[in-house]
């Protein structure tokens, strides 16, 4: 036997099994391993110092001294009140940093058409590919936004293959302040069933988001380890709130141009899920699945020039609301004004 | 539990390449993770059955849509085919290991790549759902260490078909610090070992079956132990051709990977411990198959200290064997919080 072994090991190594399970069953995440401070004391000494720091500003406030957030022109943090006993800013968590303190205009926006070359998406028994719709509609798109004085980018401006992580690259590389991917659903009950539905980044429970966003990442260019660091690193990030925006403001928008034609079409709300062009952009990002080719009466709107003229209209107006949104954002309004 | 109910464990080993079963009635199966669905009408009469699982269906490729379901260590969810063939696989193992006496109460150990494990747990389970009657799903290298009792102080490499996963054996059940997975594995050796006979050889016709089977029969690293004389056409005529070389470089593309995740997973082991983990390094799955692989990992732990790297006796039923003990070993209450 190469390593130690017990019967008590055995038992612990299985009961770590069974809860894993278990917690599967149970949809909860994984227990994680939590660690003992390395220097306890140093923690103990940084904290004295903060109370001591405390008592100074108490000090100071009493004898009539301002208070530094009263000179400041935003306040990034909340000022819950605490526990009784406890300093209130011990005790309190730090606020989040919220997108209304820096009300910047939306100038470059990176347009995405899914697929390309030999990835054709998904096809229409008649011909249709999701990678030539996909690149129309971003044409068309960027048509709209150079036209309002936007500056669109293409992620590629002809069939040709592009890996994801050159995608997300190309959008960060060119400094855009939203990205859009634009991609054709195929719903395996779509023959019934039409729906438009748009993707903003985060973690996700629903199956069918995950199999989509799988089906999608089939191909990144990224390593399981890249992947990993990416999520890690932004699931808690401003980012996520302002695609969330960002996506209510499209799917509005893309559902209502899409009703005034073919009012039957459902409404698959805005979701959460982990599509690598999502995870590895800067900016604020959504993937919309503008249309859903398994459906036949859809399959044949979007061989209709004015049916995709009104699907890249839908997208800019998105855009466009998003934009204003964030031109417009009062610091601590409290609300995404023209989004919801 | 009635007395009179026959129970059967089961330990599965799902690969992406291979999957194997071993039961506690003694019976061990191995199958190519390949399904295949008759394309037409024609195609059915010659194979005279619905769906064709493992090596006949890669045999039959050309009269079938095949599918290899694993990829990259994960369950490829993007259609409802490769969910099915998922389930054709694992339900073709647990025929052939119940014999298709349905009496029997079943109880299963999945093992499955440490990425599955991550991501498709809750698909796996609902795809086994009916299939048996409770379900524990371990990653593989977890079920490999426990397996050959290797369960303290040891370090786990399985070396798959999609991904190669580490693992390190600290006496609890692996965490993710614990553990790394790497896409360098058995396909990356596959498709580079193509690239360069391409390269080199332009004129030789081959697939990428071909091409495992040829790295099969002479995959190695450092010195060669005998040529890799292979017979390929070549304008349509069988001839001898000498890939020993690309053989040579596509497998050593292994070795900096290896060592870099080797060395850093060695670095976050206790000081006191790091030695005895040195010294008891495991090579399963069958990449580790690959001749001269442990030698040349043990080169690189040189610097360190020194080290032994050694084969498990079994490497294509080390991971249903250590499913198995699993099953084995978990008492009443485990199974009663995993039914399926």
């Amino acid at each position: 036997m190469p390593g130690g072994s017990s019967d008590s090991l055995k038992r612990r190594l299985l009961a770590g099994a069974v809860d894993d399970n278990v917690r599967a069953i149970r949809n909860q995440p994984r227990r994680r391993l939590y660690r003992r401070a390395p220097f306890p004391w140093l923690l103990a000494a940084a904290g004295a110092a903060l109370v001591a720091a405390a008592a100074l500003v108490v000090v100071a406030l009493r004898s009539g001294a301002p208070a530094p957030a009263e000179s400041g022109a935003a306040s990034v943090a909340t000022s819950a009140p605490a526990p009784e006993g406890l300093p209130a800013f011990v005790s309190a968590p730090p606020a989040r940093v919220s997108g209304r303190v820096f009300p910047l205009a939306v100038r470059r926006i990176a347009i995405d058409p899914g697929h390309g070359g030999g990835d054709q998406g998904t096809r229409t028994s008649s011909g249709l590919r999701e990678k030539d719709l996909t690149l129309d509609l971003a044409r068309r798109l960027a048509a709209r936004l150079a036209a309002a004085g936007f500056e669109p980018r293409l992620t590629r401006d002809s069939d040709q293959r592009m890996l994801l992580a050159d995608r997300a690259r190309f959008a960060n590389d060119a400094g855009a302040d939203l990205f859009v991917s634009i991609h054709l659903n195929w719903i395996e009950d779509g023959r019934a069933n039409r729906g438009i539905e748009t993707f903003y980044l985060g973690p996700s429970d629903d199956p069918e988001a995950t199999q989509l966003a799988s089906f999608e990442n089939r191909e990144s260019g990224y390593s399981l380890a890249d992947v990993r660091r990416l999520l890690d690193s932004i699931y808690a990030d401003l980012r996520q709130e302002q695609s969330r925006a960002f996506a209510l403001a499209v799917q509005k928008r893309l559902l209502a141009a899409v009703r005034a034609v073919a009012p039957e079409v459902r409404d698959r709300g805005i979701k959460s899920a982990p599509f690598l062009v999502l995870v590895a952009t800067d900016m604020p990002a959504v993937l919309a699945e503008v249309a859903c080719l398994s459906n036949d009466e859809e399959a044949r709107l979007l061989g209709r020039d004015d049916y995709r003229d009104r699907i890249a209209g839908a997208l800019f107006d998105g855009i466009a609301a998003y934009s204003r949104s964030v031109a417009q954002a009062e610091p601590g309004s409290g609300s995404d004004k023209g989004v919801r | 539990m009635s007395a009179k109910e026959k129970v059967l464990s089961v330990g599965i080993d799902l690969g992406t390449s291979q999957s194997a079963i071993s039961t506690s009635a003694g019976a061990h199966h191995v199958v190519d993770s390949y399904v295949g669905w008759p394309v037409d009408m024609v195609a059915r009469k010659v194979m005279k059955k619905p769906v064709v699982i493992g090596a006949e269906a890669l045999e039959n490729r050309t009269m079938l849509d095949l599918h290899r379901p694993l990829e990259q260590g994960l369950i490829k969810e993007g259609s409802e085919k490769d969910l099915a063939a998922v389930r054709e696989i694992l339900s073709h193992l647990i025929e052939l290991a119940t014999e298709g006496n349905r009496e029997t109460r079943t109880r299963a150990v999945v093992g499955v790549p440490a990425e599955t494990m991550r991501v498709n747990k809750q698909q796996l389970r609902q795809i086994m759902r009916g299939m048996v009657d409770s379900l524990i799903i371990v990653s593989e290298p977890f079920a490999v260490a426990y397996g050959i009792e290797a369960l303290l102080h040891t370090m786990i490499i399985d070396v798959g078909a999609g991904t190669t996963d580490f693992c390190v054996m600290k006496g609890r059940y692996p965490t993710e610090e614990d553990q790394r997975t790497l896409t360098k594995a058995g396909d990356s050796v596959d498709d580079l070992l193509a690239k360069l006979i391409d390269e080199r050889h332009p004129e030789v016709q081959f697939s990428i079956h071909m091409v495992r089977g040829w790295k099969e029969q002479y995959g190695f690293v450092g010195e060669p132990a005998q040529r890799a004389l292979v017979t390929a056409p070549v304008h349509g005529k069988a001839q001898k051709v000498d890939i020993t070389d690309a053989v040579r470089a596509a497998c050593e593309s292994l070795l900096a990977p290896f060592t870099e995740t080797m060395l850093d997973l060695l670095a976050a082991v206790e000081p006191e411990y790091q030695e005895k983990v040195r010294q008891n390094v495991m090579l399963s799955g069958r990449g580790s198959r690959i001749h001269g692989l442990a030698e040349e990992l043990e080169k690189a732990l040189v610097d360190l200290g020194g080290g032994k790297v050694r084969l498990v006796d079994d490497p294509v039923f080390a991971g249903a064997n250590g499913s198995l003990a699993i099953a084995l070993d978990a008492d009443e209450d485990d199974w009663e919080k995993v039914s399926a």
